[in-house]
């Protein structure tokens, strides 16, 4: 069972209108998000393989330590998966 | 029974009380630098903001701990009735009165952040304004009813949170939030980020949002484009970063 949860991958989506650019997310997942000029987010949108705990534990902490809960973690199907 | 009569009880809320009114001082005044985004280079913005959340909760213990002893202590006859509903204790009335508002206050802070998730941001916020409202009235609650606050180490250590929490309100109501900024493709002239970054490099005062030119009627009336606007850069920031790796 272990194994078929961690196929697949995810990535991280920001609700644009909770923002409010503390930047937390980019502190927290410095892989997965980049700021902008103003101090929003970037997300990579390449997804990431779930298999990758380091970063889908960085994920975590980003969706956690969001102040304005505006990240969640999106999962994408193993065909989707490019990289 | 020997040991609610004992003043160890007593003791006990007067020195949880005084940490408290230090705890909930040093909880406001973090959450004043979380909402003023101050941290990012030396200390990073998401310590400062776990520091105050776990801060909050180390304070709510002091300040169970306070009410508890206080009811089950016999040297005054506060009842936990008194500790909730203003106005109803026989001992201080008023002094007691203000711990309770104080109580249900943070408490009011406390659960709408616990259920965070399930409620409306603009509504927890609303809330979350009144944890200044809480902390100035415990902190009259402690000058007007603390054993402590009537002088020595006590006094000083109340006036101490009296002056930090007022600053860190000053600094909340006139402040301007730092942003942290990163660095796009499209800003090349922007200050590269360092090669390993932990936190999200300094802080910078919010660079002027480029201007953007709105149409006007007569051009808005034209045809419409063939291609969303807001799509074309963002894709394009993506392509050049990918290359760049």
């Amino acid at each position: 069972m272990g194994v078929r949860r961690r196929a697949g991958g995810f990535t991280l989506a920001v609700n644009p209108i909770l923002c409010d650019g503390f930047g937390h997310c980019a502190e927290l997942a410095p892989d997965l998000v980049h700021l902008d000029e103003w101090g929003y987010p970037i997300v990579e949108r390449t997804p990431v393989a779930l298999s990758n705990l380091s970063a889908l534990e960085s994920a975590r902490f980003a969706v956690r330590g969001c102040p304005r809960q505006a990240l969640r973690i999106e999962r994408v199907a193993e065909e989707e998966r490019r990289a | 029974m020997i040991a609610l009569t004992s003043p160890y009880l007593w003791y006990t809320t007067r020195a949880t009380g005084l940490m408290a009114l230090v705890l909930f001082t040093g909880v406001v005044s973090l959450g004043a630098l979380v909402a003023l985004r101050v941290g990012g280079s030396s200390v990073g913005r998401f310590e400062i903001s776990e520091l105050h959340r776990s801060l909050s909760i180390v304070a709510m213990v002091f300040l169970g701990i306070h009410i508890l002893t206080t009811v089950l202590d016999s040297f005054v006859s506060t009842g936990l009735l008194a500790a909730v509903i203003p106005l109803t204790s026989s001992y201080r009335r008023v002094p007691v009165a203000l711990g309770a508002v104080a109580l249900d206050l943070m408490l009011a802070v406390w659960l709408s952040s616990l259920v965070k998730t399930h409620v409306a941001n603009a509504t927890w916020r609303l809330i979350h304004w009144f944890s200044w409202l809480a902390w100035a009235t415990a902190l009259v609650h402690a000058v007007t009813t603390g054993t402590d606050a009537r002088g020595g180490v006590g006094l000083v250590l109340v006036g101490l949170c009296g002056a930090i929490g007022a600053g860190a309100g000053l600094w909340r109501a006139l402040g301007r939030p730092t942003r942290a900024a990163g660095r796009t493709a499209l800003s090349p002239l922007a200050p590269a980020p360092p090669a390993n970054r932990r936190h999200a490099g300094p802080a910078r005062e919010m660079p002027a949002r480029p201007r953007v030119e709105t149409p006007t009627r007569a051009e808005r009336s034209g045809p419409p484009p063939t291609e969303a606007p807001a799509a074309i850069p963002r894709r394009a920031q993506d392509e050049t970063r990918r290359r760049r790796r």
